[in-house]
């Protein structure tokens, strides 16, 4: 079982991470791209990078026959699929054991069994885990999934019955606007992975999204590393994720993560995986429900190896070798606060439409406590084609207060110019009374929209600053001679370790 | 030596002097601005102030304490892009696929309604309208590849 040459099946930030895992743990790293990536900072972080082909991701990093085909060319023994595109594809995981192949993850039944929800549901409501009230109606067609929202009565939620992501996912609040919204949720379902079944649940409305991260190994041990609040969501994708939950009380934490582990021991389960639920209340009457199985290692992994001080990526490693975990539950421990802000390419004031184009300025910020997992690079594009993530900000401090006034000190310091993106309205969001005060659920988005969206007048610093670089120009600044105003030689130098 | 720059925003127009030694009149607020290294300009007598700023064409994009600004730059006394009042022209953020046109020529709408769905990175994007008015042109259909830039929808 053991491996010395990863091919990493995935592109962006965390086909970065997982580069660097496998520096650290002495393995060879082979990346992949398309044609749109061909000169990606990913293709760079590994030791060589292999063709898949086109642009369009079913062609290329979806695509499980273009897959197999560099691990084969490259003599590749392992594959890390990352998180998204074939990272939960049981399918995927089943032909790299075909052809010889470790998958970095859960055996393929397992991920074949987490993914469909039904069958998820079932199991653990037998393994004693709360579930919340749900179907996947006989009858699909649109006048069926009313009914059965009926029957639980509204709201509902319909989703999906093929996939996550908060692809092909709608909250219904009445029977008038439900045709639309099913339809909406349908074509989506059927876009996003080919499958248009819908699953209808009761929505517990404004709960908190809390998950538990677990570990497994062939040996049957089974950990978990805590929970993680990701309650700021919008369209139920994350945006910023924090350890540990301000939610929790020790008692509830001992019960979510004790379902967790249960959870993860009546699935069989093997390497890294969250088990996602939904809390209700608060305090110690606070309850939980179970709401999937992320069959993968998780975008806000940060996190937890910030609380931790364990490296979940190479711990995957050991696992997939067939090794043991290397820790037991009693080395696992907690310390200070950990909060992770997405980064995305999107312009919030304009229905966070995802945004594309070239990177003219992209500075990281750096600093005690501030770890950066980004993708991209100063001059960069970022292409059409894929989730628009550009980087994960994550600040770890003694307390939740310092975490947070730590992450906003570093997003203060990250000036990405060319793209629009989400830095400013992170801020905002940060800065919020209840958001600093840890009052947050699922919905806080939506609910406070207006005070994290209003617009602020142009200080007269930023018409100075916009002025002094010189008008009609086209060029980026970083390609300009500093003008007069410089008489210090090594001005001219200055920034470029930023 | 002193040049003259108009620079735009949301609000509109703005006068700037930009002298030689450094100094920036804003409003009749006069600033000191150095540039400090690429993209980096510094403010204030100490230069304690720093920002970003990132040019394209015209456009000026600048990092301010955590706070973005898109602005245009003209030299003054050149032609600026005229902006349009009463006007409205809406385009597609990046390429996408036409899934549904909401809206057709004559018809009414009011600021925020829906006028296309298009799909891009398999999310549907709504393309809503940002001023009341009628719609004079419908330029898409379901099905179109669309390309940034290029008007799918104008109300007047």
């Amino acid at each position: 079982m053991t491996f010395r040459r990863v091919l990493i099946a995935n592109r962006g930030e965390i086909a970065i991470r997982i580069a660097r895992a496998c520096r650290e743990a002495d393995l060879e790293s082979i990346a992949v791209y398309s044609d749109a990536d061909r000169d990606a900072p990913h293709t760079r972080a590994a030791d060589r990078a292999v063709r898949i082909g086109p642009a369009p991701s079913a062609q290329s990093y979806l695509s499980v026959d273009a897959i197999i085909e560099a691990a084969r060319a490259t003599s590749a023994q392992a594959v890390h699929p990352g998180y998204g595109f074939l990272s939960e594809n049981a399918t995927f995981a089943s032909a790299c054991e075909r052809a010889g192949l470790v998958f970095i993850g859960p055996p393929a039944s397992v991920i074949e069994r987490l993914g469909s929800k039904v069958a998820a549901r079932e199991l653990m409501a037998s393994a004693g885990v709360p579930v919340v009230p749900g179907v996947t109606a006989t009858d699909q067609s649109d006048g069926g999934i009313l009914a059965a929202a009926g029957q639980l009565g509204f709201p509902v939620l319909v989703k999906a019955s093929a996939g996550g992501g908060g692809k092909g996912m709608r909250a219904i609040r009445d029977r008038e606007s439900a045709k639309e919204l099913i339809s909406a949720a349908r074509r989506e379902a059927v876009a996003a992975f080919g499958d248009g079944t819908l699953y209808v649940e009761r929505l517990i409305d404004k709960p908190r999204h809390v998950e538990v991260q677990v570990f497994g190994d062939t040996h049957g041990n089974i950990v978990h590393l805590f929970e993680r609040e990701c309650s700021i969501q919008r369209r139920h994708q994350k945006i910023v994720e924090e350890s540990p939950s301000p939610a929790l009380t020790e008692p509830v934490r001992a019960r979510m993560t004790e379902a967790a582990v249960a959870a993860a021991r009546a699935a069989g389960y093997v390497n890294a995986g969250t088990i996602e639920f939904l809390l209700e209340g608060s305090g110690d009457d606070a309850r939980f429900y179970f709401l999937e199985v992320n069959t993968r290692l998780q975008v806000e992994h940060p996190v937890t190896e910030a609380l931790t001080g364990l490296d979940l990526v190479g711990a995957q490693f050991t696992v997939a070798a067939g090794g043991r975990l290397p820790w037991t539950q009693r080395d696992i421990t907690r310390r200070g606060h950990a909060i992770e802000c997405r980064i995305y390419a999107e312009d919030p004031a304009g229905g966070f439409l995802p945004q594309a184009g070239t990177l003219l300025l992209y500075r990281e910020p750096a600093g005690p406590g501030v770890r950066i997992d980004s993708g991209v690079i100063e001059g960069g594009t970022v292409p059409v084609h894929y989730d628009p993530l550009l980087a994960k900000l994550t600040a770890t401090a003694q307390s939740r207060d310092a975490a947070i006034a730590r992450a906003l000190a570093a997003l203060k310091r990250f000036p990405i110019l060319g793209i629009r993106t989400n830095v400013p309205f992170l801020i905002r969001l940060l800065d919020h009374a209840d958001m600093r005060s840890g009052h947050v659920h699922t919905r806080f988005i939506e609910d406070h929209a207006v005070e994290l969206l209003t617009a602020r007048e142009t200080p007269v610093e930023a018409l100075a600053a916009a002025a002094a670089i010189g008008a009609g120009s086209d060029t980026q600044p970083s390609a300009r001679t500093p003008t007069s105003t410089v008489s210090d030689p090594w001005a001219t130098i200055r920034g470029w370790g930023r | 030596m002193e040049r003259r720059v108009i620079i735009t925003d949301e609000r509109g127009e703005h006068g700037v002097t930009v002298f030689d030694d450094g100094r920036v009149i804003v409003d009749d607020v006069a600033i000191v601005a150095r540039i400090t290294g690429p993209g980096e300009v510094r403010l204030g007598p100490e230069s304690s102030t720093v920002t970003w700023v990132a040019a394209s064409g015209d456009i000026r994009w600048v990092f301010l304490n955590g706070s973005i600004y898109e602005l245009e730059a003209h030299a003054e006394g050149r032609r600026r892009r005229r902006a349009a009042s009463g006007h409205s022209s809406l385009s597609a953020p990046m390429p996408a696929t036409v899934i549904r046109v909401e809206v057709s020529p004559g018809g009414h709408v009011r600021r925020g309604d829906t006028l296309v769905i298009l799909e891009a990175m398999k999310m549907e994007l709504p393309i809503r309208a940002d001023t009341d008015g009628t719609v004079t042109t419908v330029s898409c259909k379901p099905g179109d590849l669309v390309q940034p830039g290029v008007a799918l929808v104008e109300i007047e």
